[in-house]
């Protein structure tokens, strides 16, 4: 039914957006929130055990897995220590770059060196969440490859790769302050 | 604007938000995105466009609620970064100035329209306004705000605010009698 109007703040003033953007707000809050605090929780835990870092990373990415499930599920490898299962033509253009694909590998080499030298206990917990960062990258991959065009999981999946290299960075890094002090 | 209550609902929920908690940022979305998809609908004319606005701008008052000062109100905080958001995607279309050489002759009472129109009809002609007379419009007539806040809003000068609302209400009433659609 059309309401006859005689002025024109008898409008309605709220209008409910057609889709919920409150998942893509959280993701980015998250985003923020796990930029804010890596590097200082980081900076805090010089040894060997990065475990702030990667649970602020692991935190973000999980989101992008709950959003991967509501779309639809499907059986995920798991990823080990990954080998790159990187489908390019689901990729977001910043993400096919091959200067950032040649980054992400040689650090994960390097980290790859650094969990060998890691004590049992440590690594199997850094292994761990390495292995849910990459886990709920391939879940998110593999949900755009049903749905190609979804903005929301194209930024997810830039921003859990951004968190990839961070928690990489992280690990590679861990123990470097106490030898240089 | 007409005063609008600061609720203290509103002020707990802001205050446990600064704190870091998204769960009360969610219900501060929650209560406001409504008012704040309205505003950026109006003012895009595209619901697509509109809501990636509605997103940034809570994305942005998430990363600004540090410096948001609990005395003024949350709503027309936001309104404000909603406003910014949807200039800055306009990107280069700027708004038209219009020259006034005495803005009191615009001065104007309430949008009482001649006679009363379809809800329909009335947001149809709201649309097909251009883009400087639709936003002081939409700011001043149907949010409340007054000339010299919607002024600031939209980076132009109090006059030409003025002007653009006067010249809003010319065509809206021509394009009334006409008939739009």
């Amino acid at each position: 039914m059309n309401k006859r109007l005689s002025r024109i703040d008898e409008l309605a003033r709220e209008i409910p957006p057609a889709r919920d953007l409150w998942p893509a707000i959280a993701a980015a809050i998250e985003a923020d929130k796990a930029a804010a605090g890596v590097p200082a929780q980081s900076r805090r835990r010089a040894g060997w055990w990065p475990a702030a870092g990667l649970a602020a990373s692991v935190a973000l990415v999980a989101i992008g897995v709950l959003i991967g499930e509501n779309i639809g599920h499907q059986p995920v490898q798991q990823a080990g220590i990954p080998a790159h299962s990187t489908n390019p033509a689901v990729m977001p253009a910043t993400l096919r770059d091959a200067e950032y694909r040649k980054q992400r590998d040689a650090l994960w080499v390097e980290v790859r060196a650094k969990l060998q030298a890691m004590p049992p206990a440590e690594r199997a917990k850094v292994g761990a969440s390495l292995d849910t960062l990459r886990r709920s990258i391939t879940e998110i991959e593999a949900a755009l490859g049903r749905d190609p065009a979804n903005a929301l999981l194209q930024e997810l999946l830039v921003n859990s790769c951004q968190e990839e290299m961070r928690a990489l960075t992280v690990v590679r890094d861990s123990g470097r302050e106490e030898i240089g002090t | 604007m007409k005063p609008e209550t600061v609720v203290d609902f509103d002020v707990a929920l802001i205050e446990r938000a600064r704190r870091g908690d998204a769960k009360a940022f969610e219900r501060l979305y929650r209560e406001h995105v409504g008012r704040v998809n309205g505003l950026c609908l109006r003012m895009t004319r595209n619901p697509d466009l509109a809501a990636d606005c509605v997103q940034d701008a809570f994305i942005k008052a998430w990363k600004a609620l540090p410096r948001f000062e609990a005395r003024s109100s949350f709503s027309t905080w936001l309104h404000r970064i909603a406003v910014n958001t949807v200039l800055e995607k306009r990107r280069g279309s700027a708004n038209a100035e219009i020259a006034v050489e005495d803005p009191s002759e615009f001065e104007e009472p309430a949008m009482v329209l001649d006679s009363p129109v379809e809800e329909e009809e009335l947001e149809a002609a709201i649309e097909s306004l251009p883009q400087g007379a639709r936003d002081a419009l939409v700011l001043c007539g149907l949010y409340g705000y007054e000339h010299s806040e919607a002024a600031s809003m939209l980076g132009i000068a109090v006059g030409t605010c003025k002007a653009q609302l006067h010249r809003a209400r010319g065509l809206l009433k021509d394009r009334l009698e006409r008939g739009v659609r």
